[in-house]
């Protein structure tokens, strides 16, 4: 309850600092909507000259770019203080954070919250939800409770990459550029991943997991995806979730301060 | 180098003091470079799968639409690397002011500064072009004769001209507001969508395409590409470089306006 507080407080903080410079957050905003509109655009055309991609109709490739945008949007929402992580340890915040009686990696990684994202993520719900409907078989509890928590699951991934992301920058004080690796590798997940040859499906599924993070939600509610990979996803993201807690206390138990 | 004024460098200087200031700055360059490839690879992938039990798509045979693919990141690469992104925070904190009292040209001098980004991004796109087609065994459809790489190559360079001046004049905005990134990243969005940047816009819908070619963005991309794959005539090839070349005077002129007002309006805040 008192992180929930201080989260809120963190949030408020993050609404002032971008409300303040209103024309350009503003700029983004439709900048991120313009480029899911013109996506979902361009999907709808492909499919104005064929039935079906990989075996998948138009709702149902739509729902991968779709769920793709919302394990990323949620991402950059809830974590978005892993990007700014360089600049804490340089202007000594980092160190200010160690004194105080919070989580390290909490006041690390929620610093900001992109009220951006917010804004972002309510069309990307509504035209969820309306892709969900246009999908065979209809909206099922079972099938929503397996998208809902696979999507979950993606975030845990994601949390552990920002976590590692956070660490190595503690160790190195550099590489946050890291980041931006994972934000483009994510981007080969606004297609299924059946559309990549068995080797590249391989690497998106178990060495960069984009695959367990967008692909996997999307095939469960379309019920294409085996409970096999339903218990292998959920083991990969508490294996990356304790490995990078674990590899983020080896960073800071390392960190002997670079700026105060 | 670092000691030696604007003044006392040529053009030649200009260029290779700009390349090695690109290639200090790795990390952005090679997370740029990282960035062209994960795009390159995934739409490589969406329209081999799209090809596999087709021979055509939209008039795009599988050679053909591999070619706009990887031309496509070629044409990225030479047309939308820039740094007029730096002008806004140059007029914002002053730093045009010792632009302004030495003898320098400073629109021929952030030319040459894209142009040293361009040719950066442009060596590292051939290459990774080259790379894919080694990897995936890749066979592209070349132009048929000379004439066509030298329509190609104008095309190329009207487009490099057209977005320079585009860059520099929403570069220009940092006369009016400290905040224009937001803006330049929809701008830039935009342009880059419907330039064909990241698909042929044939795959649109009738209407939206003629929507999309009253707008310069493309000739940007999707022009010159059209051009190397051979599939416009003569007539089409005329207009588009009339287009372009029309696209190119207009722009310039209220790009000159736009410097002009925005001259009027600087105070050298922060110099």
């Amino acid at each position: 309850m008192r992180y929930l507080r201080i989260w809120g407080r963190l949030a408020i903080m993050s609404f002032m600092v971008q409300a303040e410079s209103f024309i350009s957050s503003f700029g983004y905003l439709l900048g991120k909507l313009t480029r899911i509109g013109f996506f979902l655009f361009f999907l709808f055309s492909i499919f104005k000259h064929t039935d079906a991609l990989v075996g998948y109709t138009l709702p149902e490739i739509a729902l991968f770019f779709l769920t793709f945008n919302i394990v990323d949007i949620l991402a950059q929402l809830f974590f978005r203080g892993i990007y700014g992580i360089r600049s804490l340890i340089r202007e000594g915040d980092f160190d200010y954070f160690l004194i105080q009686p919070t989580n390290v990696l909490f006041r690390v990684v929620f610093h900001t919250v992109d009220f951006l994202d917010v804004v972002t993520m309510i069309p990307v719900f509504f035209i969820t939800g309306y892709i969900l409907r246009q999908i065979p078989g209809g909206i099922s509890a079972v099938r929503l409770l397996e998208y809902g928590l696979l999507i979950l699951n993606g975030m845990i991934i994601a949390f552990a990459i920002h976590i590692v992301v956070a660490g190595l920058a503690v160790l190195t004080q550099e590489l946050e550029n890291t980041i931006w690796i994972y934000r483009d590798l994510m981007t080969l997940g606004r297609f299924p991943s059946d559309i990549y040859d068995a080797p590249m499906r391989g690497i998106l599924t178990f060495i960069v997991p984009v695959a367990v993070m967008v692909s996997f939600p999307a095939k469960a509610f379309l019920g294409k995806l085996d409970k096999v990979w339903l218990v292998q996803a959920f083991t990969m993201a508490m294996t990356s979730l304790v490995l990078s807690l674990q590899f983020w206390r080896f960073a800071t138990r390392r960190y002997t301060s670079v700026s105060s | 180098m670092e000691g030696v004024s604007l003044i006392e460098l040529d053009d030649e200087q200009l260029r290779s003091r700009s390349w090695r200031e690109g290639l200090s700055r790795r990390a952005s360059f090679l997370m740029e470079r990282f960035r062209a490839l994960v795009v390159l690879v995934s739409f490589y992938y969406f329209w081999s799968a799209l090809l596999k039990h087709r021979t055509t798509f939209v008039g795009y045979d599988r050679n053909q639409m591999i070619t706009y693919v990887l031309g496509m990141n070629i044409l990225r690469s030479l047309v939308f690397a820039t740094r007029t992104e730096e002008i806004a925070g140059e007029i914002n904190h002053g730093r045009l002011s010792g632009y302004l009292l030495k003898p320098v040209n400073f629109m021929l001098y952030t030319l040459f500064r894209d142009l040293s980004e361009k040719s950066i991004n442009l060596v590292s796109a051939i290459i990774e072009v080259f790379g894919l087609i080694l990897i995936f065994h890749v066979q592209l459809q070349w132009p048929q004769n000379a004439q066509t790489w030298l329509l190609f190559l104008a095309s190329a360079v009207g487009a490099t001209w057209l977005y320079f001046i585009l860059s520099f004049m929403t570069g220009c905005w940092g006369f009016w507001t400290s905040e224009s990134w937001g803006p330049r990243f929809l701008l830039e969005l935009f342009l880059e969508f419907t330039a064909g940047a990241f698909f042929p816009l044939d795959v649109l819908p009738q209407l939206a395409q003629q929507i999309i070619k009253s707008f310069p963005s493309p000739y940007l991309v999707f022009f010159p590409l059209q051009i190397f794959l051979g599939k416009l005539n003569s007539t089409q090839i005329i207009n588009g470089f009339l287009m372009q070349g029309f696209w190119i005077m207009a722009i310039s002129g209220v790009a000159r306006l736009v410097w002009i007002k925005g001259m009027r309006n600087y105070g050298a805040v922060g110099s």
